[in-house]
Order: structure tokens, then C-alpha cells, then sequence
């Protein structure tokens, strides 16, 4: 009678045992690494809009304030994206013939908004509400990247529940004083470890920013 | 007998179910499909963000805006706050300063919003069975208007409901002075005569009685039900629980009730006897003789002999604050005997001038264009705002009369009967959507803001009349409506008028003046005699009203007080009479009077007096629209013109149909335990104390950890005594939270989706409610039993539910003593033909600060946690704590009797820690140590001690 395994069936014998264990552990770390991935959750994808608006010129050039076009970000939970009104308060008079504005003066001129494409998304389940983090000393840039550098807008945080729990959790890290919470060029102090205790302790009344509810109703 | 909850009965149909064409290999095929598909997953659909070209003044994207308006019932208004979000109106609140709401709602104000989203709405004017615009229905009235105007008017007439819009009022006014023969015709299905008429009897003249109950310290009601479903219920309500709110026996309102059926102030009542109809007259009599009426005696059952001896001495004794009153069923009378009985007892009560202007009554109205159009005197009808074809009295036989004119037009906001009928539909806009104005009941004007633009192409009732009146059709109603009030301003202060009463909701000092009467005369009233037949009664439904809501699926399926019938009415037969012929609830039978008869399902009601059938109005709709069409029978069928509300000398027979009555709550016997879900005091044992509940405090001894003590804790206190039954917190709740309406089918396998709930407990043959939300409790029973942390609590005190984390293995539900949990087994927001109707619109709904649960997900009442969380974000960005009274709770918004209180207990002085420390207080279920934050008040009562005792 012939052999039945080849001398090299050991090492497939071993090779497998070893698979066994290591192939579902590897499979789930792929899983969770997928979802926790850019390719999951959108970030640094760069999105492109019907008018090419670049807060790197807006904002890093020129050094308009957040607030004169999110109006609503102090008193609403959305920051609201603005009217093409806004627009035309200085390219009314500014690249009045440019090609790349021609949708907006389009849109004024009848009297049909702007589909402009969502950058940062959140499920539906989430009620996230920008004014009370402002509030808080948590600036603009600490969510959405170094938009003053970005010429069109890339989501810069993953948005996951981690990320938003990993800030719930220990806000310290990521608080700045009041004043500077719309300055695009904001860097975080060297002790920032220390100034962030002192800064929530001051700012933070609610201990329970994990509950359920504060995000989710 | 006692109710409670139950497992429901399996019926004959089934609900939605899964495919049963799908066998075993399809779904193996599609199952792997699904894997396939899942791999391969493409991302999230982009999404846009489409901002304003010009925002609006004042507009915020993502913040509510308010405003005042009036909202229509029966022709009389009721101030709202209407808060819109976005430019969607979503949900209506009371307007504290409008005397006819006092900050709170009925249901029907709550459910107007879902009425202006409805799919089924007329769109475009209708003729010759097609689409038409109204420049073509213009085209085709003009040449008759032109000959109409030559003949000073002759041959054309105009239907209206109840008017009390100043400026609608006024336009007729115009029209009828440039066409002197024009007629303007009225009729209100929920009409009033026989009241209107019993105060020309009682004073020789029109007036309006305005009792006020707040000063009241005795109440007696004929049929009447002064908290009972209309345009006064809010305000009526408000000041019987504040009349009653006193603990002193002497102080408290004491409530006597004689009434054939049962109504809202029936079950409040102290003493409450059921008599026919007829022999209500002889109660009165009988009163009205104790207090020197010399009047001949009437006989009375034996039985409401002590009654009336108990209520006569009572109100004598309490003069100046006793009051009688009467109800619209009825006879004019009896109305003017209750005139003459509180001019004796000096009861609390003003007149004013009638709000409805015309002295003729309603019921002669119709009828009247029902002779004229029938002898062919009426070539034009122009009908607004009214469905006489449905709700008229059947004798009239409306749907011949219409059919005689030449040319009808109907102006409403469904294609209903009587658009049906006429030669043209034309589609009216909702009072949300335009310009107008209205009086309450006692006067008081409101200007009528528009939320939103017309969804269709529709005009208003003004615009309507404009077109007749030959001004340009398209002038804006808001011009109209500024003409009429611009001498209500003063001299150079238009402007600042203008936008006060808008803001305000209420033309400043605009409720009528009190008249000064003559004192009111004897009538000449004869005792009746007992009705040898069954008396048939009417109502109006505590659901749709008069019908004209039949198309509101949330009001559909609002469980009535007393029966919790759902998707339909009943015919209410006494108990006495039932066990004579051998009825069960859902038997048909059918009635008989002279030739015409009728069928309709009975529903057995112990407490309504024997020989009465009772049924409500607003059912068997043939055009209401895909939701309320063919919905229970239609009792304006068995309506006389002579006598609106009361049928005599029916007979009945059972036949072998049954059908399905739905009910929420199912009428069952608990032995004893209906005491203990819901116990009653009375005055005396309260002042005595010798009563023990499961007090809010008394909790056995447990190894669970205390509740956080570092942050605000939440609880609710409902007082029981309070609470009238009308279901205005259910709606209000379903507005606020987006609960989805299931439809009858699912109702029929025992699901509903309703958050909070109204229980009904008999205890000694009386009714009493309790408003039953969940019960947020500290040890929850719910949270051990979920395998996913969905239902958790949060460091607050709420037991929240998580629905992105629920897997729907409903052990919550199983596992709540309370019953207070609701399964999504169909998504009902979404999908189902009862939830959207399949139309994009009825979305519009929705309100965006809570989640539309989805297929597969365990829903319950959050205390509305979505305001709680904006309380506490507005208090975190002023840095200060949250205020006493700041986080209001839809159902507690809702309210006329303010029965709910919504607070923090980790505030030792705020009102539900009080309410929590009462003797009342006691804790639902409280001894299975649940500890819940909605902790109750014990239902009080006020019997006269010596009741029954003493003989005169």
C-alpha cells in the first residue's frame, strides 16, 4: 500500500492548526479595521461642489469669520449653510463675471438655491448640536480639520460613536478657552493637559456626557 | 367590573404579513443575494444641503419658530401657538392668553397638523369628473353671477357652518347689500338652537350664558357636559379641576349629574343618576319646585328620588355659587327653567350677546333652503366649508335638494359627499395655510396667521366670497382681513396693532360685553312621562367630532373614553337592556322607527340608563378620503330636523351578523384590583387619613445602587382626580414623538403604538381615568432582560430606549409590569398605508428632534427627552441650572386640567416633590419595588356626607 501523505502534508497539517487560531482572530481585526477605516467612514474623501468655494481662500486668505456665513452656529444645532445672499454681499461687486460663480448668480437670479453636497454626515439617530459644543470651548477646527488650508472641504474626523465617545469621555484634550473657539489657526498649548482640566472644570456642568440620551432620542 | 389590559382576542383577518408566496428556495435565493450584495456594499447615498437664496427675517435653520393663530370647532376658535420648524408647521400648542384654550389643547387642535399633510386633500377644483383651475369655474359663475346681480341676488345662495369671522361676517354683509335677494344659509351639525332659544324664552331676548365654574361650589348637569367634547371644552375644564382642587369639603366643587348616557362630566361627577332623555325635564322640575317654581309635580323613578332631594338642599344651601345647566340635547324649556333656577340660587353666571350673529337657528336655516331649493326658488348654490349632504338631518333629504339646483359649487378641503353631488368641487385651503380671522365662544377675536403657503390651489373662504363679490379673486385675503380690523387700531397706531395682535393670538379686549338681563321668567314646562320605546341620543364623537375629521388617522384610532373604541363607533346599549334581549358587545342589530331602520353593532354600557341607545356622530363617511371612507355607521341617518339630538320610539331586534369592535383596553372583571390600580377617597376619608397607598417613598429594601445624587433628577405626578379622560395628552404625546398610527387591522391582533394611554377603572359602578405613561422606574424591569443595553437607564432617572441598538427580542415588553412598551412590528412610520398613505408629504409630519423608528424596534414614552435635552442645552449655554417648570412634557403642555406635572425631584421644592409628598400620592404597582418616577394622585371625590339619608 502506497503512502497515503506526502512528506509535505505535515507542514499543510501544521499551517492549518495554525490558520485555525489565527484566521478568525485576523478576520474579526480585518472587520473591525474596515469599519474604523477611511474607506468606511468617508473621511479625507474630498468632495466635489457645484461652485469649487475654498475656505482656504475664505478663511485662510482672506479671514472672514466662520460665523459670517454659519450664522446659526451659536444658537442652533446646525451651522447652517448660507443663503446665496451671503455670497452676493461681496461678489456682487467681486469676479461679478467669473465662470466659477456663474451658478451662483444664477441661483439669485432665479430664485433657486444651491445643491450644495454634504460633506460631514452623521446617521439620523444622532442629534448633534453645534451651538452647546461652541458653548463649551470646543472650537471648529477640533472636529473639522484645518479648514483654513483645505481648498474644497474633506470630512476630518471619522465621525464614529468612538470618536465622539473618546471626547465625551475625557474632554480635557480638546477645550479651549472661549475666545479663540473660531480661530482657524488655533494650536493646542504645550500643557494643554493641564489647561484642558482647568477649562472643563469651568465649562462643564453636565458629569454625564456619556448617557444615551445626550445623543441619541 | 373593572378593565385592564389583556392579551387580544385572535380575529378572523390578519395585519400586513410576510409574503406566503415566498418558499423556502426564494428565500435561500435572496438570503444569499443579501450576502452578496452586503460584500460588495457601496457606501451612504450622497446627501445635499440646500440652504435659502434669501433667508428669511428671523429664521434660524434648525430652530423652532412660533406663532399665534385660532384653530376652528364648530365655528368658534381656540388659540393656538403653532410651532414651526423650517417652515413646516408640526405641532399646535395652547395660547395662554386666548380664554378659549388657557395654554392648553383639545384633541382635535392637536391633530390639525396631520390634517394639513394629508395626502387625500382636495388639489385642484373638480367638474364634469375632471381636473379644472379656477379660472375656468370663474368663466363658468360669471355669466350667472351677472344675471343673479341684475335680479338684485334672486336665485343664488350661500351655505356656511357656524360664521363668527368678523370679516367673513362682513363680506356677506357687502354681498348681500349689493344683491339684497341673496340668502346666506347656515348650518352647524354641532348646532345650538334649542340652547339659543331657551335663553330668548327664559330673558325675551338672544343671549349667551357664560357660567363660571371656578366660582361654583355646586354644579348640577342636566345632559349637559360642560368638559364634554367642543370649543369650550378647554376652558370649561380648566375651571371645573380648579373649582375641584380644594380638599375642604366645603370649598370643593361638588359635581350632581342627571344624564342618559355617560359623559366626561358624568364620570367626574359626585352623584350621577341615568334617566331618559324626557325625564331629564322633571329633575329640573322637581329642582325648580324645591326652590318655589310653581310648577306642577313630577313623578321620578324612585331611585333619583334622593338625588334630587340631596341636589335641591345642596344648591339652596350654596347660593351664589350653585349652578344649574343644561344640555344642547336638551328642549329649549328645560334650558330656560335652568335660567330661571340660577337667577334664584344667584349662580355664577354672565351673559353675553350671541357670537353666532343670526338669531335664526341653524336647523331652521337648512331648512328653510331646503324648502326653497326643493320648490326650485335657487338656481346658485354656493356651499363653504360645509358637508350637508353627509350631516344634515335625513329627513331633509340634502342630496335630492342639491341635486335640484342647476349650479352647486362646494368649496371644502375634501371631495366629500357633497362635492360628490355638486356640479363643481373646488378645493378650499387648510386654516393653517391662509389668512383669517375667528371669535371663541365668548367673543374674543383672533387673527388667524397662515404657516405655511397652500400646499394645492386652493383659496380660502374670503377669496371665495371675493370672486362672488366681483373683486380680483387673487387680492390677498391678508388685504381683506386688514381692511376689516383697521378701525380697531388707534389713529397712527396700525402698524403697532397689527403686529401686537398677531403676536398676542387675541384682538385686545374683544370678548363681548356682559349684557344685563331681565330676570329670567318661568316657562311654562309640563312633566313628561317615561318613553315606553327605546330614546335614541346623539353625541358628538370624542374622535372626529362631527365627521368632518374622519380623514385624521391619529384620530381614528384615539381610543374614546369609557369604551376605548378605536377605527369606529357603536351603538350603547344599556346593560339592563342588553341582558332583556340577549346582547353581546359587537352583535349587530337593528332599529326600527316607523319605516326606517338601520343596523349598527352594539356595545353593552353599564351606567347608561335603560330604554336609551346612544351613538356618536361623524361615521359611515362614503367620501372621507382612503382613511376614515366606510368607517363605522353614520348616525346623522337617524337625525330629525324636528328634534337633532333625540329619536324616540325605536324598537330593536338582534340579528346573527357580529362584528369586530376594536377597543384598546378590553372590559374584563379584576377582582378587587381595579381599587388598587386606581383608588378612590373621598373627602372625608382624606381629611381622616385612614387610607393606606404604596407611597413614592415606601420601597423594600434592595441591593441595586441608589440613584445619582450629582445631577437633576426627573419625575411625573399625575393627579387622577384631575383627569377628565378627553385624550388631548395622547395626541398631543403623537404629534410630539412621531408615534405611528397602526390602522384597524392591527388593532384587531392587539398592537397599538399609542405612548401613553388612558386606563379606565370602575370601581363601585364609577369611572375614573388615569393617564398611564411609562412609569421611568428606578429598578426597571425592562433593563435586566434586554440582551443589548437597549433599554438603559440614564444618570437622570430616564429608562431610555435606545432604538438604534434594539435587536426587537421585546423581553422588555414582557418583562414591563405596566404594559407601557410598544413594538414596531411593521414599520409603521414608513411603509404602511395607514402610517404616510404612500405620499411624500405626510412625512412633512415628522417632527425632526425625535427618531422615526424603524421595522423591528421597542418604542416607549421618554418623558419627552428630546425637550429635556434642549432645557438642559439652553441652561448649560447661560450657565445656570435648569429652571422650575422649564422643561414642559408634550402631554403636560396639553392638558386642560393641568393634571400632569413634569419636574425634578432632585429639587426638594419644586411642585413634584410636593405632589409626591401628598397624602394622595401613592406609586403605581408600587409594592413589586419598581420605584417609578410617575407616581400618581388618588382620584377624589365629594359626596354630600348625608346622601340619601335624610327625607324631606
Amino acid at each position: 500500500m502506497p503512502q497515503l501523505f506526502r512528506p509535505y502534508a505535515d507542514t499543510i497539517a501544521r499551517c492549518v492548526l495554525v490558520s485555525l487560531a489565527v484566521v478568525p482572530i485576523l478576520l474579526i481585526g480585518l472587520g473591525y479595521w474596515v469599519t474604523a477605516s477611511e474607506y468606511t467612514t468617508d473621511q479625507s474623501i474630498t468632495v466635489d461642489q457645484p461652485v469649487p468655494f475654498s475656505h482656504a481662500h475664505h478663511v485662510g486668505g482672506l479671514g472672514l469669520d466662520c460665523r459670517y456665513c454659519h450664522t446659526g452656529v451659536e444658537t442652533s444645532p446646525v451651522a447652517g449653510i448660507p443663503p446665496t445672499h451671503t455670497c452676493m454681499t461681496c461678489h456682487s461687486q467681486l469676479y461679478t463675471q467669473t465662470a466659477m460663480l456663474a451658478p451662483i448668480r444664477e441661483s439669485l437670479a432665479d430664485n433657486k438655491p444651491i445643491h450644495w453636497n454634504k460633506v460631514n454626515r452623521l446617521p439620523g439617530y444622532v442629534y448633534f448640536d453645534h451651538s452647546i459644543h461652541i458653548a463649551k470651548g470646543v472650537g471648529c477646527t477640533t472636529c473639522h480639520g484645518p479648514v483654513a488650508s483645505m481648498p474644497l472641504m474633506r470630512q476630518a474626523a471619522p465621525l464614529t460613536m468612538g470618536w465622539c465617545l473618546d471626547c465625551h469621555r475625557n474632554p480635557a484634550p480638546n477645550l479651549r478657552p472661549a475666545s479663540e473657539v473660531f480661530n482657524p489657526d488655533w494650536k493646542f498649548p504645550d500643557d494643554q493637559a493641564q489647561r484642558g482640566i482647568v477649562l472643563a472644570h469651568q465649562y462643564l456642568d453636565n458629569k454625564h456626557l456619556t448617557d444615551c440620551s445626550v445623543c441619541h432620542r | 367590573m373593572s378593565t385592564q389590559r389583556r392579551f387580544p382576542h385572535r380575529v378572523g383577518h390578519r395585519g400586513p404579513s410576510f409574503d406566503p408566496a415566498l418558499d423556502r428556495r426564494s428565500a435561500l435565493k435572496l438570503f444569499m443575494a443579501g450576502v452578496a450584495a452586503t460584500l460588495a456594499s457601496c457606501g451612504r447615498p450622497p446627501e445635499q444641503i440646500v440652504p435659502y437664496v434669501e433667508m428669511p427675517e428671523r429664521e434660524v435653520p434648525g430652530l423652532p419658530l412660533e406663532f399665534a393663530s385660532a384653530l376652528p370647532l364648530a365655528g368658534y376658535g381656540r388659540g393656538v401657538i403653532i410651532t414651526s420648524i423650517e417652515g413646516r408647521p408640526l405641532k399646535i400648542n395652547g395660547n395662554p392668553r386666548h380664554p378659549a384654550s388657557l395654554g392648553s389643547t383639545d384633541v382635535y387642535g392637536e391633530a390639525a397638523v396631520l390634517s394639513l399633510y394629508d395626502p387625500d386633500r382636495s388639489k385642484a377644483p373638480y367638474s364634469d369628473n375632471r381636473i379644472q383651475s379656477w379660472s375656468a369655474f370663474e368663466a363658468a359663475l360669471r355669466p350667472r353671477l351677472d344675471s343673479h346681480r341684475q335680479q338684485q341676488g334672486k336665485g343664488l345662495a350661500i351655505l356656511t357652518g357656524r360664521l363668527t369671522s368678523p370679516t367673513m361676517i362682513a363680506q356677506l354683509g357687502a354681498l348681500s347689500q349689493s344683491m339684497p335677494e341673496m340668502t346666506w344659509y347656515r348650518h352647524e351639525p354641532i348646532g345650538d338652537d334649542a340652547v339659543r332659544e331657551g335663553a330668548s324664552l327664559a330673558f325675551g331676548q338672544p343671549a349667551t350664558a357664560i357660567p363660571r365654574f371656578r366660582d361654583a361650589k355646586v354644579l348640577l348637569t342636566l345632559d349637559a357636559d360642560p368638559i364634554g367634547f367642543g370649543p369650550e371644552q378647554i376652558r370649561h375644564a380648566r375651571e371645573i379641576a380648579h373649582a375641584r382642587r380644594s380638599t375642604s369639603p366645603g370649598e370643593s366643587l361638588r359635581i350632581y349629574s342627571a344624564e342618559p348616557d355617560w359623559s366626561l362630566t358624568g364620570a367626574l361627577a359626585d352623584h350621577r343618576v341615568a334617566l331618559q332623555p324626557v325625564l331629564i325635564r322633571n329633575v329640573a322640575i322637581e329642582v325648580a319646585r324645591a326652590l318655589g317654581a310653581s310648577l306642577r309635580q313630577a313623578s321620578l323613578p324612585d331611585e333619583v328620588g334622593p338625588f334630587v332631594q340631596a341636589c335641591a338642599s345642596d344648591l339652596a344651601a350654596r347660593r351664589g355659587a350653585a349652578l344649574v345647566a343644561a344640555g344642547l340635547r336638551q328642549p329649549a324649556e328645560v334650558h330656560a327653567l335652568c335660567h330661571w333656577i340660577n337667577k334664584q340660587l344667584q349662580g355664577p353666571v354672565d351673559f353675553i350677546a350671541p357670537v353666532d350673529p343670526v338669531a335664526v337657528g341653524h336647523i331652521e336655516s337648512l331648512r328653510k333652503l331646503a324648502s326653497e331649493a326643493g320648490a326650485g326658488r335657487v338656481d346658485t348654490l354656493i356651499i363653504i366649508g360645509a358637508n350637508p349632504v353627509y350631516d344634515a338631518p335625513a329627513d331633509l333629504a340634502f342630496d335630492r335638494i342639491v341635486a335640484k339646483v342647476p349650479f352647486t359649487a362646494h368649496c371644502g378641503s375634501y371631495h366629500d359627499e357633497t362635492a360628490e353631488r355638486c356640479t363643481w368641487h373646488l378645493p378650499l385651503t387648510h386654516v393653517l395655510e391662509g389668512w383669517s380671522d375667528i371669535r371663541a365662544s365668548d367673543g374674543t377675536a383672533s387673527i388667524m396667521q397662515p404657516l405655511i403657503r397652500p400646499l394645492y390651489d386652493s383659496r380660502d373662504g374670503h377669496q371665495v366670497l371675493a370672486m362672488l363679490q366681483l373683486q380680483e379673486a387673487s387680492s390677498g385675503t391678508l388685504d381683506i382681513i386688514r381692511n376689516q380690523w383697521r378701525h380697531a387700531a388707534a389713529e397712527g397706531q396700525w402698524d403697532d396693532w397689527w403686529r401686537q395682535t398677531l403676536q398676542d393670538g387675541v384682538v385686545a379686549s374683544s370678548s363681548s360685553p356682559k349684557l344685563s338681563l331681565p330676570p329670567a321668567r318661568l316657562p311654562s314646562i309640563a312633566p313628561a312621562t317615561a318613553a315606553e320605546n327605546f330614546t335614541f341620543v346623539l353625541s358628538p364623537d370624542p374622535s372626529v367630532f362631527d365627521g368632518s375629521l374622519a380623514n385624521n388617522a391619529w384620530l381614528q384610532e384615539c381610543p374614546k373614553p369609557f369604551t376605548s373604541q378605536v377605527w369606529g363607533n357603536a351603538l350603547h346599549v344599556a346593560d339592563a337592556d342588553a341582558r332583556k334581549l340577549r346582547l353581546d358587545d359587537g352583535d349587530v342589530v337593528e332599529l326600527k322607527q316607523g319605516d326606517v331602520t338601520f343596523e349598527a353593532a352594539i356595545l353593552v354600557r353599564p351606567g347608561q340608563a335603560a330604554g336609551v341607545l346612544s351613538a356618536t356622530l361623524g361615521y359611515g363617511r362614503e367620501n372621507a378620503g382612503s382613511i376614515g371612507t366606510g368607517i363605522g355607521f353614520n348616525a346623522y341617518r337617524l337625525r330629525m330636523a324636528k328634534a337633532p339630538w333625540l329619536g324616540g320610539n325605536f324598537s330593536i331586534t338582534k340579528t346573527a351578523r357580529r362584528e369586530n369592535l376594536l377597543r384598546t383596553q378590553h372590559v374584563f372583571e379584576l377582582e378587587g384590583e381595579a381599587e388598587e390600580l386606581q383608588p378612590r377617597l373621598t373627602l372625608e376619608d382624606l381629611a381622616k387619613g385612614n387610607f393606606h397607598f404604596d407611597r413614592p417613598g415606601d420601597n423594600p429594601p434592595t441591593l441595586y445602587p441608589a440613584p445619582h445624587d450629582d445631577t437633576y433628577q426627573w419625575a411625573m405626578a399625575i393627579d387622577a382626580s384631575a383627569c377628565i379622560g378627553c385624550n388631548a395628552c395622547v395626541i398631543a404625546c403623537q404629534a410630539e414623538n412621531n408615534v405611528p398610527v397602526v390602522g384597524p387591522e392591527e388593532i384587531a391582533e392587539g398592537r397599538d403604538m399609542h405612548w401613553l394611554r388612558i386606563d379606565h377603572y370602575v370601581v363601585e359602578e364609577r369611572p375614573g381615568f388615569s393617564p398611564t405613561p411609562c412609569m421611568h422606574c428606578e429598578h426597571a424591569p425592562c433593563e435586566p432582560v434586554c440582551p443589548v443595553a437597549a433599554s438603559i437607564h440614564d444618570s437622570e432617572g430616564l429608562n431610555l430606549q435606545v432604538y438604534n441598538r434594539c435587536v426587537g427580542t421585546r423581553f422588555c415588553e414582557s418583562n414591563c409590569p405596566y404594559k407601557v412598551r410598544r413594538f414596531n412590528f411593521f414599520g409603521y412610520a414608513d411603509g404602511d398605508e395607514y402610517g404616510n398613505l404612500g405620499a411624500d408629504i405626510a412625512k412633512a409630519v415628522f417632527n425632526p428632534n425625535v427618531t422615526v423608528r424603524s421595522r423591528g424596534v421597542m418604542e416607549k414614552c421618554t418623558y419627552c427627552v428630546q425637550r429635556i435635552s434642549l432645557a438642559r442645552r439652553a441652561a448649560e449655554k447661560d450657565g445656570r441650572p435648569i429652571r422650575e417648570g422649564e422643561v414642559v412634557t408634550a402631554c403636560e403642555a396639553a392638558c386642560p386640567t393641568k393634571a400632569i406635572d413634569f419636574g425634578l425631584i432632585s429639587n426638594p421644592q419644586s411642585r413634584v416633590s410636593a405632589l409626591r409628598a401628598d397624602p394622595r400620592s401613592y406609586a403605581l404597582l408600587g409594592n413589586l419595588g419598581t420605584r417609578p418616577r410617575t407616581t400618581y394622585l388618588a382620584r377624589l371625590q365629594n359626596p354630600k356626607p348625608d346622601y340619601g339619608k335624610t327625607r324631606a
